[in-house]
């Protein structure tokens, strides 16, 4: 932006006197404060003194290194942008200086205009840092104050349905108005299934919490549960174009929990796993059961996640706010739902990933073993099998 | 009519909200022009210049729409665009709690989300004139 709010500071770090008075005149015409230094260790101390947007160093300076003043800026604080000068601008050295953290780079001697616009764009990038690191915080607050949070959620689809109605009462029946109207009730009916979503996830993750669904074990094979489930998105599947597979070697991968809520958390990952998968994409389930531990992991070949967003996909109503995945419809609530469903059993979930090359969620239970009174394993087996039964009854 | 018709640009980022409105407003007459996030609506309302602006506060899980407001008044040639503010979060404009400045207060009108049309036309209409039923 041409106008900077309150005037920000510039420092300006260079032995050369014509090119510290240069830039002190050209920078306070901008509207900025500038202060120059003649060497590394004094401009380090305005650096710390005067906590400046944007530093334009000299790479060549006696004392202490251009490259060293450089690194010593960050210390001071990472999100004062670097801007470089020298007289002698080579690839290398070009390069050299971004890998210590420079931003930009301005070779001697520069117009005017040059570094005007080597500073605003310096100064733009700096304002979007800190404006997204911001951002972050907000959105984070938000979220802590939960019932408002939810509320909200629950709040913009009815909103929504509520403006359209409202607008198709007072609109006059113009044929305009006609050809709308079998659209927006389209639109409407879908609002009203996003907040159905919003409602049943949100009842099963307080259902989880209050310990009520989980409050059963028995003892539940995992590779039926996989099956059943990819056998129900074959279609979703087909239309994505994304392949299933299933890598279970052994007959049975048998757990102690609770099967619904054991069918939840597989059924979120591998949604997910064809949601946010590309087309041609490919999922597979595999399972490894060792002493005393099942693991299955459910793996994809799609868009991935970024490294900054792990620690904060199992968080309620987290979504990454990318390209790809906003155009995917999801609450945000089913990792969430997934993590307490499996630290309620004891087991643990985790994440790896590659940015556009896939994703693989991890999910480690205890193997299940029969407990005092179920030794009786002929008993026991023919529990399990009667209610495999049931369900399949179902 | 003779004088050109009063442009009102809308900042929210629900899409179903922004077309129910906007098409009510342009039966009224008015032009509108639509953005889904802040930056988008900051462009526009700069290519644009509209005579009134609508924002939605919370856009992007964030009070996305005071920062724009912010940046907006900052920005000379639109520092004197009224700014409507809608919010389905709070009924009233306070209960957002203390603005850590003043370019959070910086706007002309709150409306508690859902909006009634014929009220929220009445108040543009006050403001900026326009709204005369086109057809
Ligand atoms: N396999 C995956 N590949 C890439 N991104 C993923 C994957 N699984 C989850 N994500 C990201 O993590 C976010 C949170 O996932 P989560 O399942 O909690 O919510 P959702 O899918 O958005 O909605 P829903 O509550 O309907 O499941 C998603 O929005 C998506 O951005
Ligand atoms: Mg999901």
């Amino acid at each position: 932006m041409s106008e900077p709010a309150e005037r920000e500071t510039i420092v300006v770090i260079d032995d050369d006197y014509a090119i510290r008075l240069s830039c002190r005149k050209i920078l306070s015409k901008m509207g900025f404060r500038a202060e120059t230094f003649e060497d590394g260790a004094q401009g380090l101390e305005g650096v710390a003194r005067l906590k400046p947007g944007l530093a334009v160093v000299d790479l060549k300076m006696p004392g202490i290194s251009g490259m060293e003043v450089i690194a010593r800026v960050h210390e001071i604080d990472p999100e004062i942008v670097v801007v470089v000068i020298t007289g002698y601008p080579t690839i290398d050295t070009a390069v050299a200086a971004m890998k210590c953290g420079a931003y930009d780079f301005l070779p001697k001697p520069f117009s005017p205009d040059e570094l005007r616009l080597i500073v605003n764009r310096g100064l733009e990038r700096r304002r979007l840092a800190i404006e997204s690191r911001r951002a972050e915080v907000e959105r984070a607050l938000l979220k802590r104050r939960f019932v408002t949070f939810v509320s909200h959620q629950l709040q913009t689809p009815l909103v929504a349905i509520h403006q359209y109605l409202s607008v198709l009462k007072n609109l006059d029946d113009t044929d305009d108005a006609a050809a709308k109207r079998q659209q927006w009730f389209d639109r409407c009916l879908a609002r009203t299934g996003e907040m159905q979503t919003i409602i049943k996830d949100w009842l099963t993750l307080s259902r989880i919490e209050g310990d009520r669904l989980s409050r059963q074990r028995v003892k539940v094979d995992l590779k039926r549960i996989v099956t059943d489930i990819l056998a129900t998105y074959e279609e979703m599947a087909r239309r994505n174009t994304v392949s299933l597979e299933v890598r279970m070697p052994e007959d049975a991968y048998l757990v102690r929990g609770d099967r619904n809520c054991l069918i939840v958390l597989f059924d979120n990952l591998i949604v997910n796993a064809i949601k946010y998968n590309k087309p041609g994409g490919k999922v597979t389930v595999s399972g490894e059961a060792r002493e005393g531990e099942v693991e299955i992991s459910v793996t994809d070949t799609g868009v991935g996640i970024p490294e900054k967003y792990r620690q904060l996909l199992f968080d309620e109503f987290f979504r990454v706010e990318d390209e790809g995945s906003k155009k995917t419809a999801g609450t945000g609530l089913g990792l969430a739902i997934s993590k307490r469903i499996v630290s309620e059993m004891g087991g643990s979930i985790e994440v790896e990933s590659q940015v556009n090359a896939g994703s693989t969620f991890r999910v480690r239970l205890l193997a299940f073993r029969a407990q005092a009174g179920e030794e009786d394993n002929n008993r026991s087996a023919n529990e399990f099998t009667s209610e495999e039964d049931t369900d399949r009854g179902r | 009519m003779s004088s050109p018709a009063k442009k009102i640009l809308i900042v929210d980022d629900d899409h179903d909200f922004a077309e129910a409105v906007s098409s009510y407003l342009e039966a009224q007459g008015y032009v509108v022009v639509t953005a889904h996030e802040g930056r988008e609506g900051l462009k526009l309302a700069k290519m644009e210049r509209p005579d009134l602006i609508i924002m939605d506060i919370v856009m992007n899980e964030r009070t996305e729409g005071f920062f724009t407001v912010q940046e907006l008044r900052r920005t000379a040639e639109l520092k004197a665009v009224p700014i409507f503010v809608m919010s389905s979060l709070y009924s009233k404009i306070t209960d957002f709690g203390v603005p850590p400045d003043s370019g959070w207060l910086a706007h002309d009108e709150f409306f508690s989300k859902p909006v009634e049309m014929p009220a929220l036309v009445e108040k543009i209409r006050q403001r900026i004139g326009g709204g005369e039923a086109t057809a």
